[in-house]
């Protein structure tokens, strides 16, 4: 039958050669010499390195998310990021019940990201989600695909630079204009924690329903199961094994495998330091090239009242805790990548591919910049964070998004 | 159709998402409506979700063959 799917030859089996596990060895050395230096880093490499890992294992795409809704009316991905958040939102709020007791206080917990709502946050959200589905790949994303071998990803990562340099450069002017009176909105400091979470997780319920509903509205086609070669049957304890470990490194996880895992890393990390976010540290490095070339920044205003991916600013060392967590996400994605067997060089054929990750990267740093995060640190950390600036961000962005993909479709 | 008509190839390595899918759609209904046959050669392995279904939303079958490290073969074929 002619209409039937076959994935005939997925391959089987670990990595070809023993010696491909020779990539963890740099992680790990990696992480041992980090160990003498200070506890933080060995930490924040590991979390950065079993994110990469997890998200290319998952190919957990934040603009797949969003982009193939409008694209394709699939929701997979984006229904996996919903559940993932609603696991990070129960964690979260046992942390921040620990550090805030009491929320009517008026206290918000200090590194969680609670950031002012307004102007910013939409303009910001809006730019992002423009940029990333031009770039064909959000911040973390464009972290993951670096290591995946991608160089359309590494151009989007300069453009990302070049992006966050400029947005620095009017970071005064935002920040007096609108920014610096912005009120920071922490839901339980009205609701407290049990309205707050009832509240976040009905509408992630909603936000679900919705993505359920909009999928039904797909041109009706029958989806013929791809049918994948049924290896032997596992005959032996060492047959047992092997198959265990390809369901880990090689075989491809479910969007929401992938957001949990991650929820669970972001979690582990809020507990001890912060919760998950990269563009602060990219910032910075933005900043110090910038420096180094004569055109420095300045002081920004209000950074340091700001928690989240607020610009860092380069202290002692260049080696920081954001440095390693994303130098983690890029080695810990090869990794994964060499072991899955799927680490190649991607070379775009078309100039004008660089042109556009390179664009795509601007503007999505400028926004990554205003709107203070990523798909991470602005989105994927703040709604469980409790914060009202994670839903506004969230919706500026789904709206970028669906431009971006209005535009990208006149660009094939 | 015999075996030595040459099956048209579209090579879209380099190309990441939406693109090894868009360049797919417009093969199959612009460039070469109604062909029966098509391969697409790609490195990009989230398109090995996406193109299937749009291919098949279409009418083709699907067969997914991995050439080698990160690349893979993907036939789209129908019966005429």
């Amino acid at each position: 039958m002619a209409m039937q799917a076959v994935e005939a030859t997925r391959g089987s089996g670990l990595p070809r050669h023993w010696w491909a596990f020779g990539v963890l060895l740099l992680p790990t050395l990696v992480y041992l010499v980090a160990l003498q230096e200070r506890a933080s880093l060995a930490v924040f490499w590991a979390v950065g390195i079993s994110a990469g890992f997890v998200i290319q294992r998952s190919r957990l795409c934040f603009v797949s998310g969003f982009r193939d809704l409008y694209l394709l009316h699939q929701g997979r991905t984006l229904r996996g990021l919903i559940i993932g958040l609603g696991i990070a939102t129960f964690g979260f709020a046992m942390i921040m019940g620990a550090i805030v007791p009491d929320p009517a206080t008026g206290a918000v917990p200090q590194d969680a990201h609670v950031l002012p709502v307004g102007i910013a946050t939409v303009a910001g959200g809006l730019l992002f989600g423009v940029g990333m589905v031009l770039a064909g790949g959000c911040v973390s994303g464009s972290l993951y695909r670096m290591g995946e071998g991608y160089v359309a990803s590494w151009v989007a990562m300069g453009g990302v630079m070049v992006g966050l340099f400029a947005l620095n450069h009017t970071w005064n002017w935002w920040w007096d204009a609108t920014i610096a009176t912005d009120a920071r909105v922490w839901l339980p400091t009205r609701l407290g924690y049990t309205g707050a979470i009832v509240l976040t997780v009905v509408l992630l319920a909603a936000a679900y329903i919705a993505t359920l509903w909009w999928e039904r509205r797909a041109p009706a086609f029958a989806m013929i199961p791809i049918k994948r070669a049924q290896p032997a049957p596992p005959a032996s304890v060492g047959d047992d094994v092997r198959a265990a470990l390809q369901r880990v490194f090689r075989k491809e996880w479910s969007p929401a495998a992938g957001a949990i895992a991650l929820s669970l890393l972001n979690i582990a990390l809020f507990i001890r330091y912060r919760p998950l976010g990269v563009v602060g540290e990219i910032s910075r490095w933005a900043n110090d090239f910038a420096a180094q070339v004569g055109q420095p920044a300045g002081v920004l205003k209000g950074l340091d009242t700001l928690a989240g991916c607020a610009a860092a600013v380069t202290g002692d060392s260049w080696v920081t805790d954001g440095f390693m967590l994303n130098g983690g996400i890029v080695v810990g994605s090869f990794t994964a990548a060499v072991l899955a067997r799927e680490f190649r060089l991607r070379i775009p054929r078309q100039p004008r591919r660089y042109v556009q990750s390179a664009a795509g990267g601007v503007v999505m740093g400028y926004g990554a910049g205003l709107g203070l995060g990523c798909t991470l640190g602005a989105f994927y950390s703040a709604i469980p964070s409790l914060a009202l600036n994670g839903w506004v961000y969230a919706a500026a962005m789904a709206a970028g998004a669906l431009a971006g993909s209005q535009i990208i479709r006149r660009l094939t | 159709m015999t075996e030595t008509t040459a099956v048209p190839v579209l090579d879209v390595r380099g190309e990441i998402c939406p693109y090894p899918m868009l360049r797919t759609n417009k093969e199959l209904d612009e460039v070469r409506p109604g062909v029966l046959e098509l391969e697409v050669i790609t490195d990009h392995p989230p398109a090995l979700s996406t193109i299937p279904p749009e291919a098949m939303k279409r009418g083709y079958g699907v067969e997914i063959e991995e050439v080698r490290e990160g690349e893979w073969k993907i036939r789209l074929f129908k019966d005429s």
